[in-house]
């Protein structure tokens, strides 16, 4: 009985220690913030950030929904951003509060993210699919185009992402159709393409992919240009990353703070204070992701600067499409997925 | 007599299945390349890393404290639910039985969502507490289940005996009964223990904020950590603790041993 007491005043201890300051919960991706930006916070707002991480939206918001309360900013992405404010679970942003964001966010950036009006939302980082590839390997191929996952002189050391928006995605762009298609007809033709791709492809990956194109085991990998953008760093000589000339995705994960939120003021200040130049500057470079906050952007070294893969042209810009939330229509696509799965 | 080769193919199969990936992760914590693909040297930089960094540190202590907690919580619990299932054989224990192995069958991510509906039902904030309380919730029903087959091969005469020679109910239990179940409830425990210390699915739904355990911190860093390399200095630690602490209470029970012999 002793211990069960002692027990319960220590767990009262550690939970209660941090009361005396205001401390500001954030739920995050891992490894989303630079740790000396999160610090300079804390130190500039006598507060503490305590940083907890979810794996994928889905089940972030399936948390969210039965209830859990507690957390002052949300890290989203975009397509689940909508389905949050529709269930009435965000609040409205006080843009009085928040004069960086309206005086460094770069306007080139609005077409590549979801709910462009921003009123409950700021984006934080930008990120695409396309395709990286091994420059030792690839040669004068041209890449820059999902045509080259047919080619038959890279049978076996292709990677597509196991991820049907994105594969399917890429097979309707690939063909001129719009990658949040629900047209029946086009998704039969983008069927039979990812069938064809499969007979040319070693596998469908998510998160080795990496391993194998820095190792050299994939020529060609289809994937995320933050996960490339961080190999390449390590490895600029030998990797590059293509934006397909037919169109290509782009997501963002936004920063939005929930009904329940308990320090909705800090939260406010903490976004705000994301989108100074200087702090957003070493948020890019720590996360190898662009963050649509111009003066940060055209200040950044040159090596994160030239990076296509981090700092796409406006031209390339152009050629993004966002994925967006098919709600019904998301069975389609998983049932064509299956079909493709299941293809010898 | 020619010797039977199964024994050796079995061996073979267990060290392969069950070694070589470990064997692989503490290799590539000691590689240079991030990605772990292909041999590039041998570095510390990734222990030097996680020995900075202080988030994994506060997961890996919330994760203790809340696996220790747990064990001892649903220990005594366990135990006495045992004791009751065993002695009294009633419609009432019948009931009691089929509730406390409901949580051995049902899915975790049905326990996880509906304990944090109750839990927000009650209005009690999600933290370090309610993490607590769910894995004791399933922790008592590991160790009920294993104090209850110690019960059952527990001669009761003995306990006959001790009362006839005069020691009252309370006494006779903690004289004789405990010392003797005592190893039920140990092995008990330690599965409570291994089960709360790497329980993810339910701990995701109850957890709040600030109440990360080292499971929900690595399982995100899987799948988008740069820091990858990271995880495989943590896992070799964590497997050098547990290696040294089985090998310290062998040390002690054969010194236990010894001296009794």
């Amino acid at each position: 009985m002793k211990r069960i007491v002692s027990f319960a005043c220590m767990l009262a201890l550690v939970c209660g220690c941090g009361s005396r300051k205001p401390t500001l919960h954030l739920y995050t991706w891992s490894d989303y913030l630079d740790p000396g930006v999160v610090a300079e916070f804390e130190k500039a707002n006598n507060c503490r950030v305590k940083i907890d991480t979810f794996d994928s939206n889905e089940t972030m918001y399936a948390k969210m929904q039965a209830g859990s309360a507690g957390y002052d900013i949300i890290f989203p992405s975009s397509y689940q951003v909508s389905l949050m404010a529709q269930n009435n679970m965000l609040q409205p942003l006080d843009k009085t509060l928040l004069p960086n964001v309206s005086a460094h966010f770069d306007d080139s950036y609005k077409k590549v993210i979801l709910n462009p009006d921003m009123v409950y939302n700021v984006p934080y980082a930008v990120t695409f699919t396309g395709i990286a590839y091994r420059k030792d390997k690839v040669g004068d191929v041209p890449v820059d185009t999902w045509a080259c996952i047919d080619n038959p002189l890279f049978k076996g050391r292709i990677s597509l992402l196991n991820d049907f928006r994105e594969t399917i995605g890429a097979a309707l762009k690939s063909i001129g159709f719009s990658l949040n298609s629900t047209n029946v007809d086009e998704l039969q033709k983008a069927c039979a393409v990812v069938q064809r791709w499969k007979k040319n492809i070693a596998k469908f990956d998510n998160e080795q992919y990496k391993t194998g194109i820095a190792s050299g085991e994939f020529m060609l990998g289809h994937g995320y240009s933050g996960d490339i953008a961080q190999i390449m760093i390590d490895d600029p000589k030998n990797i590059g990353f293509a934006f397909p000339k037919e169109g290509f995705t782009a997501a963002c994960d936004e920063m939005v703070i929930p009904k329940t939120a308990k320090e909705p003021i800090l939260a406010h200040a903490f976004i705000n204070f994301i989108y100074d130049p200087a702090h957003a500057a070493k948020n890019i470079q720590y996360i190898c992701a662009a963050m649509p906050n111009r003066e940060a952007l055209a200040n950044l070294p040159e090596a994160y600067r030239n990076n296509p893969a981090i700092l796409p042209s406006k031209e390339i810009l152009s050629r993004a499409e966002v994925l967006k939330d098919l709600g019904a229509s998301n069975a389609l696509y998983s049932k064509i997925w299956d079909t493709i799965k299941a293809a010898e | 007599m020619k010797r039977n080769p199964f024994p050796l193919v079995v061996l073979i199969v267990v060290v392969v299945f069950l070694y070589l990936p470990i064997a692989v992760l503490t290799a590539n914590s000691f590689n240079t390349s991030r990605f772990g693909g292909t041999w590039e040297g041998f570095t510390l930089k990734w222990y030097y890393q996680l020995l900075l960094d202080n988030q994994v540190w506060i997961a890996f202590a919330n994760s203790l404290l809340i696996a220790a907690g747990a064990t001892l919580s649903s220990c005594v619990l366990g135990t006495t639910a045992a004791l009751a299932l065993h002695r009294w054989n009633t419609r009432l224990q019948v009931f009691h039985y089929s509730l406390i192995y409901t949580p051995l069958v049902i899915p975790e991510i049905l326990m996880g969502i509906s304990l944090l509906l109750s839990f927000t039902a009650v209005g009690i904030d999600c933290g370090l507490h309610t993490i607590l309380i769910a894995h004791t919730t399933f922790c008592v029903s590991y160790v009920t289940m294993t104090v209850l087959s110690r019960l059952q091969d527990f001669d009761d005469s003995l306990i006959e005996a001790a009362r006839d020679l005069g020691a009252n109910a309370w006494i006779s239990f903690i004289k004789v009964q405990f010392p003797l179940l005592l190893p039920g409830i140990v092995s008990g425990g330690l599965l409570a223990f291994t089960l709360s210390i790497d329980d993810f699915v339910i701990t995701f739904f109850v957890a709040g904020p600030g109440s990360s355990t080292l499971p929900l911190m690595v399982y995100s860093m899987i799948k988008h950590s740069p820091k990858l390399p990271v995880i495989n200095c943590l896992s070799s630690v964590m497997l050098l603790l547990t290696c040294l602490l089985v090998l310290a209470s062998r040390a002690l029970q054969n010194f236990r041993g010894n001296k009794a012999a």
